[in-house]
């Protein structure tokens, strides 16, 4: 078969197949109400109403010019004419695909059975809608001409486009939009001051200083959890991204702020009562402690022997706090409750707002600690060790030392992060402290980019802030979660907003202008 | 005294006993060669003698302290660095940034520079290559930077694990070549190699390793005259 006819078989199939999958599990429907949501077009008790077909039909057509475009990717002999027929190709492929889906669960919904019984998210409305409110027949001939024609023209389209890639253009309007605004006279006078920096630093601040002041509590109380997952995902980016320790046990860190606090603070089980800003420093030093005393022994372990250890060091932290033996010490199942919050002068200050602050805060100093290593000897160390460990011990680097370091490092920030979280809830338990903290603070470092700190901010963003946004998509996190991070590690492995060096590592073949020794790679030795 | 005097070490893998009581000397300004089979251990003793698999028994004694139970970052401290076998480098990292590294106990900025200058003079296509990552060079290449790299740190004594594996015969001339000219201008080198016939005619004294054990010393015309090493390790007929 020629190579374009099957680009559009294979990229058809992939795209049929998803398509069906994400019908089947409701989230086309959902997706639906979504934009519905939006843009306000759906407001009929009907689930099939023309606004809701017209956003069905917007979405999926987005999903099929996608399709065309993938399947009409540069051949060998690049033409429109070719271009065009891996897209027509991909468009029938997927359009067979979805009709014959789109005819086999419209009859059997037509012929009265309910397929809930099978499948939860396959209501009649559902079904209904996706056959755009036609009958079985007509609204699968309508779904195979509909994607055939958009796989098609978005084949035409990425031919058109291909000259002048998109990424190119948003290039040229940044640089566009950087230059008209370092022609702005307040702006120039600001940079060419000696204090500028410390100028923009301060804008910075006070930008957000004021961010808390107008979100409602909700708002506040989510922006705070993002804050904390920034803190650990910063903990974390030492160890993982920085000194390339696979830490999946990382919970237990925040776990053992969490739980200082909580102990130190709470009338129950000790009522000690202390004051909380002591009770905070107790629980960085001793998360950053357990470090240590985790470090010590297992730093021995490489790769992924080190991996299950911290699982079961993280693992271990969350059972001891569950266990009823200790539940005269930790609270047990139960949890602590009525945890202190911060004051300052006796007044207190523990509004969601005012905790967004304080989380702030605590980025801040974590960003600055991180930026100051990253660049000093302790960071060059770290790189050599995440290189070859063997070679960072033979030109001198002490890395027993080293990987201590950046195991309390991290902890300390975890544990920072656990003070303010179980401070903020007034209420810490062993739940709080599950391995889905771990991973989510180890997706939102990758996703972000490993080794960034706007890449852990923008990781965090994503995957802490979005969710918010997106409640309705709630049901689909991990399905999302599962599929941002396989599409990421195929298309941006560097992460969302790579260090320099990482996208250095990933793209080498990209970026390096073409030198000799690309061209003759193996000639490079006789010469 | 010597500069290094290895005395009777033991070294093991877990229950493996790589060396047997292993016993080298080497004079301050000598070229010295370890010679031997795969397995016979002779990286084994380098990373002993660096510290990266320290000897369970024996001594190891540079410029008379003994550094048998030392880590190995203070013993590069103390001026032994090693090129570690199969052209490690940093492949991620620009050829500065590895030879930089190779730096990394120092801090006298100037004397860094001169360091770096010595070794462009010696290896000049690194400094054409500086700024490309490690990895992207052609195995020569990286040989002279796992080389570059160790010199960096201005050893006393440099350890060559080696240095010609993989390497196509008119590099490994090459290679030899420049560890002669680093060897003149007043490094002390302990090679370690498997092609012993270049390494014997560039050394002063040479020892060879059989299953951890050293079998037979000797200079290195003596070795090369030496039935038992023309037929096991010459492949003379």
């Amino acid at each position: 078969m020629k190579e374009h006819i099957r680009n559009g078989v294979s990229a058809g199939l992939t795209f049929g197949v998803v398509t069906i999958f994400f019908s089947l599990i409701g989230f086309t429907s959902t997706a639906t109400e979504l934009m519905g949501g939006f843009i306000g077009n759906t407001s009929t008790a009907r689930a099939s109403s023309p606004g809701a077909i017209f956003n069905l039909v917007f979405l999926l057509t987005l999903v099929y010019l996608w399709n065309g475009s993938m399947a009409a990717k540069p051949t060998e002999e690049d033409t429109q004419q070719k271009a065009m027929q891996s897209g027509l190709v991909a468009g029938t492929v997927t359009g067979l695909l979805v009709a014959i889906y789109a005819f086999t669960v419209g009859s059997i919904n037509a012929a009265g059975i309910d397929m809930r019984d099978y499948l939860t998210s396959m209501s009649s409305d559902a079904i209904e809608l996706f056959l755009l409110g036609l009958s079985p027949v007509v609204g699968a001939v309508v779904q195979l001409v509909w994607i055939t024609a958009v796989g098609a023209g978005a084949g035409w389209l990425a031919f058109k486009l291909r000259d002048k890639p998109l990424r190119k253009a948003i290039g040229r309007l940044w640089e566009r939009i950087k230059e008209r605004f370092s022609q702005v006279p307040l702006i120039q006078k600001i940079n060419k001051s000696k204090y500028g920096n410390f100028i923009w630093y301060g804008v910075i601040l006070l930008v957000l200083v004021l961010i808390p002041l107008p979100l409602s509590d909700y708002w506040n109380y989510t922006l705070g959890t993002i804050g904390i997952y920034v803190l650990l995902g910063l903990g974390l980016n030492i160890v993982v991204g920085m000194a390339g320790l696979l830490d999946l046990g990382y919970v237990a860190f925040f776990a053992i702020g969490a739980y200082t606090v909580a102990l130190l603070t709470a009338p129950t089980p000790h009522n000690l009562l202390w004051n909380f800003w002591i009770a905070l420093i107790c629980g960085v030093i001793l998360a950053a402690l357990a470090g240590i005393l985790l470090g010590v022994p297992v730093l021995r372990m490489r790769g992924d022997y080190l991996a299950i250890v911290t699982l079961g060091f993280g693992e271990i932290i969350r059972i001891l706090s569950k266990s009823d033996a200790l539940t005269g010490f930790s609270g047990g199942p139960r949890g602590v409750r009525d945890i202190a919050g911060p004051s300052i002068l006796g007044m207190p200050f523990n509004s969601p707002r005012a905790f967004v602050w304080l989380i702030i805060l605590g980025c801040l100093l974590v960003i600055f600690v991180t930026s100051r290593l990253q660049n000093s000897r302790v960071g060059r160390a770290w790189v050599a060790m995440r290189e070859d460990e063997t070679v960072a011990q033979a030109v001198g680097i002490n890395t027993w030392q080293y990987k201590l370091m950046a195991f309390a490092i991290g902890a300390a920030f975890a544990g920072l992060g656990g003070v303010l979280f179980a401070s903020r809830n007034m209420f810490t338990g062993p739940e709080d402290h599950n391995l889905m903290v771990s991973i989510n603070v180890l997706s939102l470092v990758i996703v972000g980019g490993m080794g960034s700190i706007p890449g852990v901010i923008t990781g965090s963003l994503v995957l802490k802030g979005l969710p918010e946004l997106l409640r309705q998509l709630e049901t689909y996190r991990m399905l999302a979660f599962g599929a941002l991070l396989v599409a990421m590690m195929i298309i941006r492995p560097e992460g969302l907003w790579p260090s320099k060096r990482r996208r250095l590592e990933m793209h080498e073949e990209e970026e390096e202008p073409p030198t000799e020794h690309l061209a003759n790679p193996s000639g490079g030795d006789a010469a | 005294m010597a500069l290094l005097e290895v005395h009777n070490i033991n070294t093991f893998y877990g229950n493996i006993h790589a060396l047997r009581g292993v016993s080298i000397e080497v004079e301050e300004g000598e070229i010295v060669t370890l010679i031997g089979g795969n397995g016979a251990g002779k990286s084994t003793t380098l990373n002993t003698i660096s510290g990266i698999t320290p000897a369970r028994e024996g001594q190891i004694i540079f410029e008379g302290q003994d550094i048998t139970e030392t880590r190995p970052h203070e013993i590069v401290e103390k001026g032994i660095t090693q090129a570690p076998e199969g052209r490690r480098v940093f492949a991620r990292l620009t050829v500065r940034e590895n030879l930089d590294m190779g730096a990394y106990t120092r801090r006298d900025r100037d004397g860094i520079k001169e360091s770096l200058d010595a070794v462009y003079e010696i290896f000049p296509r690194l400094k054409e290559r500086e700024s490309q990552p490690g990895g992207t060079l052609s195995g020569g290449e990286q040989q002279m930077l796992a080389i570059g790299r160790a010199l960096m740190a201005q050893p006393r004594l440099l350890l060559l694990d080696e240095p010609s594996m993989g390497l196509a015969p008119i590099l490994v001339q090459e290679i030899f070549a420049t560890i002669e000219r680093l060897n003149e201008t007043g490094t002390t080198i302990l090679l370690v190699e498997q092609n012993a016939q270049v390494a014997l005619s560039i050394c002063n004294r040479g020892y060879v390793l059989q299953t951890g054990e050293i079998v037979l010393s000797g200079t290195g015309g003596e070795l090369l005259a030496n039935k038992m090493v023309r037929d096991a390790y010459l492949g003379a007929s």
